[in-house]
């Protein structure tokens, strides 16, 4: 079986390479044989390695322990489910996995596209026949899922982590790969237009509808994500600014600016430089990503450990590629160049060139950030952390600008925009805009940042209703129905407009959700049986402690009741959970009202059965279920979006599906904001100890404990006020005779930090205090703004103000261009046949 | 009603080469769950998916090999000027949606009036051209189904009724009764001087 499963990888690694030699010598031969024959081994690799998933999963199924993977991440009584989704639970099979996907969708593209687009087939083989064989590569040289032990073969697996043992470990990472894997396509096709010189919008079209499609899953894995971690890991937040996540997410801001910059080439033949670069961006980003994930450059959570050879291999490949692909832009710059130019900065064309700039430049400074502490540690041998307060004070104000395009975006015209239509267009969201802002400060509301996201919030759906109502009212005007017709016939017509709006709505009730947290009330406390808490509205009252089994686990449950408003409001029972197998990693089951205003979140910190006493972390998150109630909505916007275009009956021939691409949602802010909260709180606790909570006493307590993180090294670098671990210092003497320490848990750091405020320390002597203990800048959030250190604040003010300067530089020399000759039909020699002009008009009629 | 005799597909049977792997890969799966014999469902079920997906490995070499060796893969694609009625017709329908968004732009006061009358000007010129690529022959569409028509219902032997006379302007070979255009100087089936 696992032998098989080897040679299978093996063949079709062989398969892939004839693939796209007999593809590129067909083309270049013109031998329509050689041609055939390579499209039939690139289906060859999707049956061979659809032939090794059903090994390696029947392999689990049945319980196959003698291949290594196998015995890895199952055992005898997980259930079937677990067993099956463990295919992508480890390294190899993900990656085995990734391949799969990537030779389905390579298989679906090549095959909607025979037709359409012959003459980039060829190299769109080529081009995802490479991909594929490097990590075909990977797994033949050293991560082969089918590896097996020569000897002891093992009765038993070691079985699956309890935390991965949960639905949204099935659902996240498929989602996930399918978005990244699926990029491969639009890249695909991107080279082949290089390689081919046929640069015209017909590659835009083949890859719009993959890319949005790629677009949807990518959010819906970093969606699920975020709430697997909201629900699961007990720390209260949803992101952690942890480099995977991270990683993930990088991808997402240039297929979100290319979905929105291609209707700038469609319409205006302009941005097409751009375009083909967002294509590669994106691309070489989700390498880039799955890299970081699997070699460990970046310390994570969530990597799957260290690993310098794949290291050195992702390497060698990510920059053969941008090397490659940038080379052929380059070399076809002349064919590249944009057909009109830049004509005011009150224009569409304007919102989408800054849209594009800033989506960009939120990608590039998150990829900086994640990769300062590498990079600091390599150039200064200090380590340091880059943690969410870091990220926090850039990404908020960025998110709030994206918004604020969004809404703006739709009421610009197209061209110019002159003062007299800005007026017309403006001035109903800027109303609702200002007052949703006088509203909410005169009820009180008074945190300015979510003051400023839910009037930015009123002021894109100010314009979103206004796009609805005056286009239905345009159409009602053409067609003479009724309103309500009108408006469902506008939907239908214009998927790709009115399904981004509804994307775009998802998107503000995703940011209402975020601006939610800026109002966040949180306590941690120790109870007896019978004593009770007070946050907010709710009163939560501790009962008592239980133990159960059900063969799989121990479970330690606290029963609470909750009262909101005085009334009784039901009953919760937060626990921990204890696996076979898994005793020393107890899960942190967390306990949850979920209502639309807002959600009690209770964790069970620790917990002392003899006395029943136990420690707790209560939090109310208002208004966080719109984040996810605003991610189905775009959900659903997606689905407007990709609806196939109706075909025309007398058009016999397959007039395809359009690649109806949405104007999707700048959605950037479903990550950028998702730190307004900036109080993460993981529940780490110990088991059956209680612990010292520190709660804070001064407001610069409070302050620092957000600031500083934990340095234990199991958790991903939480804040202080978060994190629960209780590991005891580990002293070492450094080269010069000094005392250092190497690590230790937050429970003894909050005492330090409470010892230095008793001690009436300033801010700067406590932070000082802690790098001399520490020997390093680790503990502190985000690193001090001196030395090297400046670097990591001051290169993206750098690279943000050079690129203005460089977008504007190129702004005024396009604007001063002459007007180029479009090229094209010159109106004035043609002689315009009147029975074409009434067929065309007859034809346009017929569209609906 | 289609049958095998008006059929136009090239193929003299309806058996295709994937049905005989379908046939393996069902024999095959009966094969190995008589030998296996497995005891729970799902290993079951994976045993019989696994030996589906060894059948579709087997087309996929047969895919991959044939096309070597047989001209049947070459398959007839309509080309217009180099490129396929099948892009060609979508280009169109793209050009007259851009239209159509145009004009509603207009109405919506996102685009001016004479930047609606250029750009919607070049879209229209470039339909035109598409428009006139996609008639072959000097022929419509329409023209071009209402012929095959004709040829089909008058090899079943069949009167068209109702259905109009190719028109007038064609001139008919001498020697193989096929129509061509009026300035026409060979006939386009057999080559004959007109």
């Amino acid at each position: 079986m696992a032998t098989l499963g080897t040679y299978t990888l093996v063949a079709a690694f062989i398969a892939c390479a004839y693939a796209a030699a007999a593809a590129v010598a067909g083309h270049r031969r013109r031998s329509t044989r050689l041609l055939e024959s390579g499209i039939g081994a690139f289906y060859l690799v999707t049956a061979l390695m659809t032939f090794a998933s059903a090994i390696i999963v029947r392999a689990f199924v049945t319980g196959d322990y003698s291949i290594r993977y196998v015995d890895r991440y199952s055992d005898a009584v997980q259930p079937l489910f677990y067993k099956v989704t463990s295919y992508w639970g480890g390294l190899d099979g993900s990656i085995m996995f990734w391949v799969f996907l990537l030779s389905v969708f390579g298989a679906i593209a090549v095959k909607t596209n025979r037709e359409r687009h012959r003459e980039l087939i060829p190299y769109v083989i080529a081009t995802v026949s490479v991909v594929q064989l490097f990590f075909l590569m990977i797994m033949i040289v050293s991560k082969n899922p089918f590896a097996t032990y020569l000897i002891d073969t093992p009765v038993d697996g070691r079985g699956l982590n309890p935390l991965l043992q949960n639905p949204y470990m099935v659902i996240h990472p498929p989602s996930l790969y399918t978005g990244m894997v699926a990029m491969t396509i639009p890249f695909a096709f991107a080279m082949a237009a290089l390689i081919t010189g046929h640069l015209d919008d017909s590659w835009l079209r083949a890859v719009r509808r993959w890319t949005m499609f790629s677009w949807f899953f990518l959010s819906l894995g970093l969606t699920l994500g975020m709430i697997w971690a909201y629900e699961e890991l007990g720390w209260g937040g949803w992101w952690g600014w942890d480099p995977v996540e991270n990683a993930g997410a990088l991808p997402w801001f240039p297929m979100t600016a290319f979905l929105h910059s291609v209707m700038v080439q469609e319409r205006r033949n302009m941005l097409r430089v751009w375009n083909i670069s967002l294509v590669i961006i994106a691309f070489v980003l989700t390498l880039f990503a799955t890299a970081m994930t699997r070699t460990g450059i970046v310390q994570s959570v969530h990597s799957f450990g260290e690993d310098p050879q794949l290291a050195l291999m992702f390497g060698i490949f990510i920059s053969l590629t941008l090397i490659v692909s940038f080379g052929y832009v380059i070399y076809r710059l002349p064919l590249l160049r944009a057909r009109n130019e830049l004509e005011s900065w009150v224009s569409r064309e304007a919102a989408f060139l800054v849209n594009n700039w800033i989506l960009l430049f939120s990608a590039f400074f998150i990829l900086f950030a994640t990769m300062f502490p590498t990079l600091s540690e390599a150039v200064t041998g200090q380590r340091i952390t880059v943690g969410p307060p870091f990220f926090n004070k850039w990404m908020v104000p960025i998110g709030l600008m994206l918004l604020l395009l969004t809404g703006i975006g739709p009421l610009l015209a197209w061209r110019k925009s002159t003062i007299a239509n800005l007026r017309q267009q403006f001035l109903w969201p800027t109303t609702c805009a200002v007052l949703t802002a006088t509203v909410l400060y005169g009820l009180g509301f008074h945190v300015w940042v979510s003051g400023m996201c839910f009037a930015l919030c009123a002021f894109v759906v100010g314009t979103i209703s206004q796009e609805f109502v005056r286009g239905a009212v345009v159409r009602r005007g053409v067609t003479g129905s009724d309103l309500l017709t009108a408006m469902i016939g506008l939907v239908t017509r214009s998927r790709r407009r009115y399904g981004g709006y509804v994307i775009h709505v998802g998107i503000v009730l995703i940011m209402l959700g975020f601006a939610g947290s800026g109002y966040k009330q949180t306590a941690q406390v120790l109870l007896n049986p019978g004593e009770q808490v007070e946050v907010g509205r709710f009163v939560v009252r501790h009962d008592r402690l239980s133990i159960t089994d059900d063969g799989a686990k121990e479970m330690h449950t606290a029963h609470l009741t909750v009262f909101k408003d005085g009334q009784e409001a039901g009953q919760l029972f937060p626990g921990r959970w204890y696996y076979r197998k898994h005793e020393t990693e107890p899960t942190t089951e967390v306990a949850l009202r979920r209502r639309l205003s807002e959600d009690l979140y209770v964790v069970l910190a620790a917990y002392d059965m003899a006395d029943q006493s136990a420690s707790f972390q209560v939090t109310v998150n208002p208004l966080v279920n719109w984040i996810w109630f605003g991610f189905a909505m775009l959900t659903f916007g997606t689905g407007i979006a990709l609806l196939p275009e109706s075909r025309f009956a007398f058009l016999a021939s397959k007039s395809p599906p359009e690649s109806v691409g949405a104007t999707s949602g700048v959605s950037t802010t479903i990550l950028i904001l998702a730190v307004m909260s900036g109080l993460s709180n993981p529940i780490y606790a110990q088991q059956g100890v209680n612990v010292e909570s520190y709660t804070a006493t001064t407001g610069l307590e409070a302050e620092l404990q957000n600031e500083l993180v934990c340095v234990c090294g199991d958790c991903p670098h939480y804040t202080l006020a978060a994190c629960r671990c209780a590991l005891a210092p580990q002293w070492i003497t450094t080269s010069d005779g000094r005392q250092e320490i190497a690590r230790a848990g937050s429970e003894f750091m909050r005492g330090q930090l409470r010892e230095q405020i008793e001690l009436g320390r300033s801010r700067r002597e406590i932070l000082d205090y802690f790098i001399e203990s520490y020997g390093s800048q680790e503990p502190l959030g985000a690193p001090l703004d001196e030395g090297f250190n400046r670097f990591a604040w001051l290169f993206p003010y750098l690279v943000g103000v050079g690129c203005l300067i460089g977008v504007g530089v190129v702004a005024v020399r396009w604007s001063r261009r002459d007007l180029a000759t479009v090229g094209g039909a010159s109106s004035s020699l043609e002689v315009v046949d009147a029975e074409l002009d009434a067929r065309l008009d007859d034809e346009l009629r017929n569209l609906d | 009603m289609m049958s095998s005799e008006i059929s136009t597909d090239t193929t003299s049977s309806s058996f295709r080469a994937w049905h005989c792997f379908v046939l393996a890969g069902l024999v095959g799966a009966t094969v190995a769950v008589v030998i296996v014999q497995p005891t729970e469902t799902a290993s079951l079920v994976l045993l019989v998916l696994a030996v589906g997906a060894g059948s579709y490995v087997g087309f996929g070499i047969y895919r991959a090999v044939l096309p070597l060796f047989s001209t049947k893969f070459s398959a007839r694609i309509e080309t217009v000027g180099g490129r396929t009625r099948a892009a060609l017709d979508r280009e169109k329908t793209l050009v007259l949606r851009a239209i159509k968004e145009l004009e509603f732009d207009r109405a919506m006061g996102k685009v001016s009036e004479d930047d609606f009358a250029a750009m919607g000007g070049k879209l229209r010129s470039r339909a035109r051209e598409l428009l006139k690529q996609l008639d072959v022959d000097g022929m419509t569409y329409r023209d071009l189904i209402e012929r095959e028509l004709l040829e089909r219902l008058g090899l079943i032997g069949l009167e068209p009724a109702g259905i109009q006379e190719a028109p007038a302007r064609r001139q008919v070979c001498g020697s193989c009764g096929t129509g061509n255009e009026e300035d026409a100087q060979f006939c386009k089936s057999c080559g004959a001087g007109l």
